[in-house]
């Protein structure tokens, strides 16, 4: 299946299908109204076979390139029937399993995934630990039948929903840093697990917190090799910075197009309104090249890091526009389409916070990119 | 081109931008094939050349052959060419009444040629016109950057001086939008260059015990910098894959805006050394003012793609997976 002729029958199809895939609640939605639109959306489009192109037979794709499944998130974002967010979880949590999972659970868990039938978190960053992801604390210890788990996670996104969890712990001396972790692949409804979803200042609790007293998890549920929980870790980032990143792309491109409409004439400046358009054209330039690059087979590494900081930076940009040209709706309006403008804009104070903060993106391009040595 | 010509081109290329300016470029580019090879393969001939001219600080005729690489004009004599005045995107010339008025720019080598190209409005369409470089004022420009070597033209030529021809009415904004991947790749270029020679200087100064390349903010700054230039050569990119002239303007104005932001930093992390003539990084600087306000200065083209935008309300759905 080659993208232009996917293309076409994507585009065909979500026409036909606008009114199903639509949630009719859209900007009034709550977080799980829009969960539970999601799992209906993967679940159409994994039927009518959309879903499953650019994943490999053995975890129940039908192969081709992963341009494809960029592009299905894109046109997804694009006719607003998914949010990016929550939709994109898929983009980062299945290539970690298909390429760590011992191949029968991957054949198992990730079509359940893709059909959304199920939920997946990230569980990664700890109270205190969060740039600095080696310090990880949450504790797996061996057992007679396999790793018991001690710890606690936080911003763990879509934990409350979530069916199983990809979980950084350490299995090393506590000192081991980037050496001692391992990743597992956890039950969410395992004895043990307690979560205490967090409220954000958009309005959301989109994050948990996670605790884990004394979980067992069989060893078949080792994702990689014991000690091999950073490489895990770093291969999936990557992913967060590609396929992710460009159905975030789409989202910001219909949302400055929606500005564009909705804002009262004299309201925007039209030097900002260029200047933010040239970002997200060069954010779309450079994530393209990337999704090729992941096409063609390369491996993605630090120079996604430049593409992190542009979609950061472009969110950012494009909501200090809507809030320039719609102020009155954001700062005083209780309607459906003000709120979530308002949410919209407070989500995106977080643009370059969440998933590697900007500063650790420049530190990560100043030492790997430009040569610069250790910073410390 | 295949990819071993391009390696081979590309070397040669090199070779005459580092050791060449100006003129005696001019020959060694002759040479070298480098017009033939903007017949057969604009992008990589433009691509190369302007990047490399950039990063040298060469300068060389070669923009006179893009802008006139698009304008139909059969037989067409090798001629000077007259560019759009500085900042400005319009034809140099305005046919009224018989008269032909020119304003514009020039480089170094048009006084060299007997006859100049003007390309003139004339009521709604467009034309190119030959005129006689001796009846033009030609005004060497000093300036913010003496070495790129401009001239200022001005001229008024009454009838039968000049030998004129129609254009269709693509021909002028296809020029401009050639013109300006040229120089936006010559911005990237000056860009890089700026950032190759401040990250040098980051690592080899020294204060309170260690290189300045280990403090967050000079880190920080140089990674900005890369930022900029990586976002506005992925742009260049995508207007020549899809060769409309809004990406081509977007790519310019962000590639001047990219190298605002590299003289910016890179200027700082250089600091006092970079602000002295005994480092070259203030040609540079001086280089990318100027690139910048050809064809179309960032600002300007920013502004008129915001109230664009703002009139049409929408936001085309250009560079496409």
């Amino acid at each position: 299946m080659e993208l232009a002729e996917f293309r076409l029958a994507l585009d065909s199809w979500l026409d036909e299908n606008e009114s199903r895939l639509t949630d009719d609640r859209r900007a009034a939605a709550t977080l799980d109204e829009q969960m539970a639109h999601l799992a209906t959306v993967k679940r159409l489009t994994y039927e009518a076979g959309f879903m499953r192109w650019g994943w490999p037979p053995r975890v129940g794709g039908l192969g081709g390139s992963t341009l494809l499944r960029a592009y299905l998130g894109e046109a997804l974002t694009a006719r607003d029937m998914v949010e990016p967010g929550i939709y994109s979880m898929t983009e980062v949590l299945a290539p970690t399993m298909i390429d760590y999972a011992t191949p029968e659970l991957a054949a198992t868990m990730v079509p359940r995934l893709l059909r959304g039938d199920e939920t997946w978190c990230q569980g990664f960053s700890e109270p205190g630990t969060g740039s600095n992801l080696a310090s990880l604390s949450c504790r797996a210890t061996r057992t007679a039948g396999g790793w018991r788990v001690t710890g606690q996670k936080v911003w763990t996104s879509l934990a409350q929903f979530a069916d199983r969890c990809v979980l950084l712990t350490r299995t090393g001396t506590p000192d081991s840093a980037h050496k001692g972790i391992t990743a597992l692949f956890v039950d969410m409804e395992s004895p043990g697990i307690t979560v205490r979803p967090i409220e954000t200042m958009h309005g959301a609790a989109e994050f948990s917190e996670v605790f884990f007293d004394d979980v067992d998890v069989p060893f078949d549920r080792t994702l990689g090799k014991e000690g091999q929980g950073w490489a895990v870790a770093m291969d999936l980032l990557p992913y967060e910075r590609s396929t992710a990143l460009w159905h975030r792309a789409a989202f910001l491109h219909r949302r400055l197009e929606r500005l564009l409409l909705a804002a009262p004439p004299g309201a925007l400046d039209p030097a900002a309104v260029g200047e933010v358009a040239q970002l997200l054209y060069a954010l779309r330039a450079r994530s393209r090249n990337t999704q090729r690059r992941l096409a063609g087979g390369e491996h993605l590494g630090p120079e996604t890091s430049i593409d992190k900081v542009l979609v950061a930076t472009a969110e950012q940009a494009v909501f200090d526009l809507v809030a320039d040209g719609l102020s009155t709706d954001i700062l005083m309006e209780d309607d459906p389409t003000s709120e979530r403008w308002r949410r919209e804009f407070l989500y995106s104070r977080a643009a370059t916070i969440y998933g590697g903060t900007g500063e650790i993106q420049r530190n990560i391009i100043a030492r790997r990119l430009l040569d610069l040595g250790p910073d410390r | 081109m295949d990819p071993a010509d391009r390696v081979l081109f590309e070397r040669s290329l090199e070779h005459a931008v580092a050791n060449d300016s100006g003129r005696p470029l001019d020959s060694a580019l002759v040479e070298l094939g480098w017009h033939d090879a903007l017949t057969l393969d604009p992008q990589t001939a433009v691509a190369t050349l302007f990047r490399l001219q950039g990063s040298a600080h060469a300068s060389s005729s070669s923009l006179d052959h893009v802008l006139l690489h698009r304008l139909v004009w059969p037989g067409s004599p090798v001629t000077g060419v007259v560019l759009p005045p500085l900042g400005q995107l319009i034809p140099p010339g305005e046919l009224a009444g018989g008269e032909l008025v020119v304003r514009g720019l020039g480089g170094a080598a048009l006084a060299d040629h007997e006859d100049a190209l003007v390309v003139a409005r004339t009521g709604g369409a467009v034309i190119a016109a030959v005129v006689p470089t001796a009846d033009l004022a030609l005004r060497r420009i000093h300036g913010m950057d003496a070495e790129l070597g401009l001239v200022e033209v001005t001229g008024r030529l009454g009838h039968g001086s000049a030998a004129r021809q129609e254009l269709p009415p693509s021909a002028w904004s296809s020029s401009v939008a050639l013109c300006q991947l040229a120089v936006g790749h010559e911005l990237v270029g000056a860009s890089r260059k700026m950032l190759e020679l401040a990250r040098q200087h980051a690592v080899e100064r020294t204060q309170f015990d260690q290189i300045i390349g280990k403090f967050q903010a000079v880190r920080h700054r140089l990674a900005e910098t890369l930022v900029a230039v990586e976002a506005a050569d992925a742009l260049l990119g995508a207007a020549w894959e899809d060769g409309s002239p809004t990406t081509a303007a977007v790519a310019k104005a962000l590639a001047g805006r990219a190298a605002r932001t590299a003289a910016r930093h890179c200027q700082q992390v250089l600091a006092g050394i970079g602000f002295t003539t005994e480092h070259e990084f203030h040609h540079y600087v001086r280089r990318v003012l100027v690139l910048d306000a050809l064809f179309g200065a960032s600002r300007a083209l920013t502004k008129e793609l915001g109230v664009e935008l703002l009139t049409t309300q929408r936001l085309p759905a250009l560079v496409p997976l």
